[in-house]
């Protein structure tokens, strides 16, 4: 029978797990831990865009956000399944928190985990009108693909498909999001001046959903194989991919980055 | 939730020296939680010296055979594998989980896919499954599979390879590899290393041709061939993973005590309150941790990880004590607060109240 050590060196040099009975038990609670913090994103960040559907200026507009509102709620039920299997209670599990509920626009909750909520913390701050609901969604977007392809063919493989599958559709939310940006900046000063404001906002807080350039959670993490970069690496390229974006969208930007 | 089914065994077939495949039929009100994914696996408890053991072992069946039945190889001071081998009859009860794992890939019947499986030891045992199903559900598919053993007397399933071979014509090759005896050509003598995967794959094996690969076997060999598959061009989402049955570790041990004996142990009376109801269950000290208790009597308490990590199942503590196995969740303010996770905590008091709702 294999020992935990030889299971750590299997998962350090690339192996892979197919089920939950061959996990040890920190790398399974290591890996329920990065589902439950994804499930919660998803349903959280569902529950926000729910509320601005209404808000969008044309039918192009609100069936973007339904298909958004609509995908992540299914990606947060493949992932919950997951879960399932390692015995998490998912019935319970889907109602256990508001997942609608929103701290105020001005607060500043740092990168603490708030009540046992995983969301990750920029879910928790609100919308606070369309133009602000499409930057949050470009930004973000861009950050979850990013994240995501780290996830990817992670150590536990049924989870890693499950990302696979979930990716594409992830990206195009970024690109609807990209698309209707595009469309807003070109009515005008005061619409550009809405969505600098809403990058200055949302840019610290998405950046902090990348983590501490010294996270030895990160590194636990990379050791089991669940993920493959850096924090630091994963950030750099969402600074990239936000200064291309910004740019295309409305050259005048000169924001953080 | 996963439950134990009584299965019973119909029959007992000995493979080799040392390996039994058992044969198993469910109660027929769990006949629909038995049909299975090929590739998957039988978890199965039993109590030893007091102490319950969860072993898991793959089923070795087609999905359409109409059969279920797991292998047992015999592990050097294994009680588990030991106690099939030796003592288990026909006529006997096991207890097994419903059939679990994802060691699979979605079936294409009008595909013509090329399918690679390696198998170490009683890494077959799943591999069979994955052969026989897919020979049957994709008629133009073909299976190469890499089978290696210590030397010819430790093969399992021999005959029936060969049995697949005639039934499916041209569609199934097998490679057998072994260690301890010298076989004509040096290609299929030795172990199922790197070397040997990388002369394999580039006189024998197309692995560019290839569409999936399968591997079970102790962990170094399903390095060894995860590696020489990507460096001959497979991707690696193409390749899946399936540790050793027999390394499977099962959940840990765990005292059987939890339910009757502990009666003579310490109580302690929790208060647990959820969804604005309180409920008084009585709780082992020392045995069951809050959550278990929670359970244990049908309170629709949140978890998942059970470890300490995800932070699903935290609770306010709101009067007494208890003592946290391990906590890589709460915060020191949470902590400070009384927050607990109710996986993780024992209590010390012998009254505690703990609330869900806050």
């Amino acid at each position: 029978m294999a020992d935990e050590n030889d299971i750590l060196e299997y998962l350090s040099k690339g192996g892979k797990f197919s089920a939950p009975g061959n996990a040890p038990a920190r790398y399974r609670a290591e890996l329920l831990r990065m589902m439950a913090s994804f499930v919660d994103s998803e349903m959280s960040g569902a529950a926000g865009f729910a509320d601005w559907i209404n808000e969008g200026p044309g039918l192009k507009e609100k069936i973007a956000c339904t298909r958004i509102v609509l995908e992540k709620l299914d990606h947060a039920e493949r992932v919950l399944r997951i879960m399932g299997e390692f015995g998490a209670n998912v019935g319970r599990y889907q109602t256990v928190h508001p997942w609608s509920a929103r701290v105020g626009r001005g607060d500043d909750i740092g990168v603490q985990r708030r009540a046992g909520d995983m969301r990750l913390n920029v879910f928790h701050y609100p919308i606070r009108s369309w133009t602000d609901s499409v930057v949050m969604n470009v930004m973000m977007g861009a950050a979850t693909v990013i994240q995501l392809g780290d996830f990817a063919n992670c150590s536990y493989q049924p989870l890693g498909a499950a990302f696979n599958d979930i990716l594409p559709r992830e990206r195009r939310h970024a690109e609807l999001g990209e698309e209707g940006l595009r469309k807003l900046a070109a009515h005008g000063d005061a619409q550009r001046r809405e969505i600098d404001d809403s990058v200055n906002y949302w840019w610290p807080r998405v950046a902090a959903t990348f983590g501490s350039p010294k996270s030895e959670r990160t590194e636990l993490l990379r050791k089991f194989g669940l993920r493959h970069r850096s924090n630091e690496a994963l950030l750099e390229e969402w600074r990239d991919r936000m200064s291309v974006a910004l740019s295309s969208a409305h050259g005048s930007w000169g924001g953080n980055c | 939730m996963a439950h134990f089914h009584p299965l019973t065994v119909t029959d007992i077939k000995r493979d080799t020296r040392d390996s039994v495949v058992v044969t198993l039929k469910p109660p027929p009100e769990a006949n629909g939680d038995f049909k299975f994914i090929q590739g998957q696996y039988l978890t199965f408890r039993r109590v030893f010296d007091g102490e319950e053991m969860r072993r898991s072992y793959s089923i070795c069946a087609g999905v359409n055979d109409g059969i279920l039945r797991v292998g047992i190889k015999k592990v050097d001071g294994g009680w588990f594998s030991s106690w099939a081998n030796e003592e288990l009859k026909i006529g006997d009860t096991l207890e097994a989980m419903q059939p679990m794992g994802n060691f699979h890939a979605p079936l294409k019947p009008a595909e013509a896919r090329s399918y690679l499986g390696f198998a170490g030891g009683s890494g077959i045992t799943p591999l069979i499954s994955l052969i026989k199903t897919v020979l049957d559900a994709e008629p133009k598919s073909t299976f190469t599979l890499v089978y290696g053993n210590r030397g010819a007397s430790a093969i399992m399933f021999r005959e029936e390879l060969e049995d697949l071979k005639n039934l499916h014509m041209g569609r199934l090759n097998i490679v057998h590899v072994l260690e301890n005896e010298s076989a004509d050509i040096d290609l299929f003598s030795g172990r199922l290393d790197r070397e040997k995967c990388d002369a394999l794959f580039s006189r024998w094996i197309n692995v560019k041709g290839a569409d999936l690969a399968f591997i079970c076997g102790p962990e170094p060999m399903m390095l060894a061939v995860s590696e020489s598959l990507k460096a001959h061009g497979m991707n690696e989402s193409a390749i899946k993973f399936e540790l050793f049955a027999s390394a499977h570790p099962g959940r840990a041990k765990k005292k059987s005590a939890a339910d009757g004996i502990a009666a003579r142990g310490a109580k302690c009376s929790a208060t647990i309150v959820i969804d604005g109801v309180a409920r008084v269950v009585e709780l082992a000290k020392g045995e069951q941790t809050v959550l278990e208790a929670a359970i244990a009597a049908s309170i629709d308490a949140p978890f998942a990880c059970k470890a300490g990590v995800c932070s699903t199942c935290r609770a306010k503590l709101i009067e007494g004590e208890v003592d946290m196995e391990a906590n890589y969740a709460l915060e020191d303010y949470e902590v400070e607060r009384g927050y607990i996770l109710t996986c993780q905590s024992h209590p010390r008091t012998d009254r505690i109240v703990v609330d869900y709702d806050q």
